[in-house]
């Protein structure tokens, strides 16, 4: 703004040179600024390719949208529930399988199961570790994206800080103690894996 | 001066100051927002957020100094007014 109007001071005697030996008309700025910056003014189309931008096709609204609606934390909450559900899923019939106690039958325990009960084991051990892992999942990418929102900058301390939040939300139901160390050791994990990714 | 020629003056000027100030405002907000740490293409959500924060701000600083400006330049305009019409009755 400030750029403009020296010019103005430098272009307005050039300009009104027509009248000769007259000195020229004052500039009465209020009236330029109310056109300029004011109530005055019109409307205008702003285009970054003539300001000195790079010239890029508009964004349709549709394109925005979706770009919008992709970015946004409940979709990356989301996101993380579907693959801690299908990572924890794998990882409990894994370790089922590696589990000598499958199968277990508490009323007869010298029997050997039938691999129907083995395998029904394993499916609830499967669901459960997979709600699990989805639970947390969600939690941890819903807090890290709201702190990056809230803090506006990417960088370890997101992960360090969603890290403690989810960790002593999870051991806060067996008491303030058992939360505490739930923050610190999510915390330390989820900043040994930034630091791996990064 | 009249409506006709400041609303001509300031249509010339417009363009000059909007491209002036896209250029500041791109220059700044990337400087504040966007680290130079380059590990990825896409900007991260922090960032995009911290740059819709600074383009809004400094939007509306500008509109607020222009409104602040057009005030006292017309404190000017009526101080100027009222020492002329001082000299011309004495």
């Amino acid at each position: 703004l400030s750029r403009c109007l020296r010019s103005v001071m430098v272009a307005v005697p050039s300009s009104s040179s027509s009248g000769g030996t007259e000195p020229p008309p004052p500039l009465q700025y209020s009236l330029l600024l109310r056109y300029l910056v004011g109530e005055e003014r019109r409307p205008r189309v702003w285009d970054p390719a003539t300001f000195g931008g790079i010239p890029i096709p508009p964004k349709s609204e549709e394109q925005k949208m979706v770009e919008r609606a992709m970015e946004s934390c409940t979709f990356k909450a989301a996101l993380a529930c579907v693959g801690g559900f299908v990572l924890g899923g794998a990882f409990g019939v894994f370790t089922a399988g590696i589990d000598t106690n499958v199968g277990f039958d508490p009323k007869d325990p010298y029997r050997t199961p039938t691999a129907k009960e083995v395998l029904k084991d394993m499916g609830q051990r499967g669901i459960s570790y997979a709600k699990n892992f989805a639970i947390v999942g969600a939690m941890f990418s819903c807090t890290e994206c709201v702190v990056e929102s809230y803090r506006g900058k990417s960088d370890w301390k997101n992960s360090v800080i969603s890290g403690c939040i989810t960790g002593g939300a999870i051991g806060f139901r067996a008491g303030v103690k058992a939360g505490a160390i739930g923050c610190g050791g999510f915390a330390a994990f989820s900043a040994a894996i930034d630091y791996y990714l990064r | 001066m009249d409506p006709l020629r400041a609303q001509q003056l300031a249509a010339e000027l417009e363009v000059d100051m909007m491209a002036d100030m896209y250029n500041r405002m791109t220059q700044a907000c990337h400087r504040k927002c966007v680290p130079p740490h380059y590990k990825d293409a896409e900007l991260s959500k922090g960032e995009s957020v911290c740059l819709d924060r600074c383009v809004a701000k400094y939007l509306e600083v500008h509109e607020r100094m222009g409104k602040k400006l057009t005030e006292l330049s017309m404190q000017d305009e009526e101080l100027l007014k009222r020492m002329q019409q001082g000299t011309g009755t004495a």
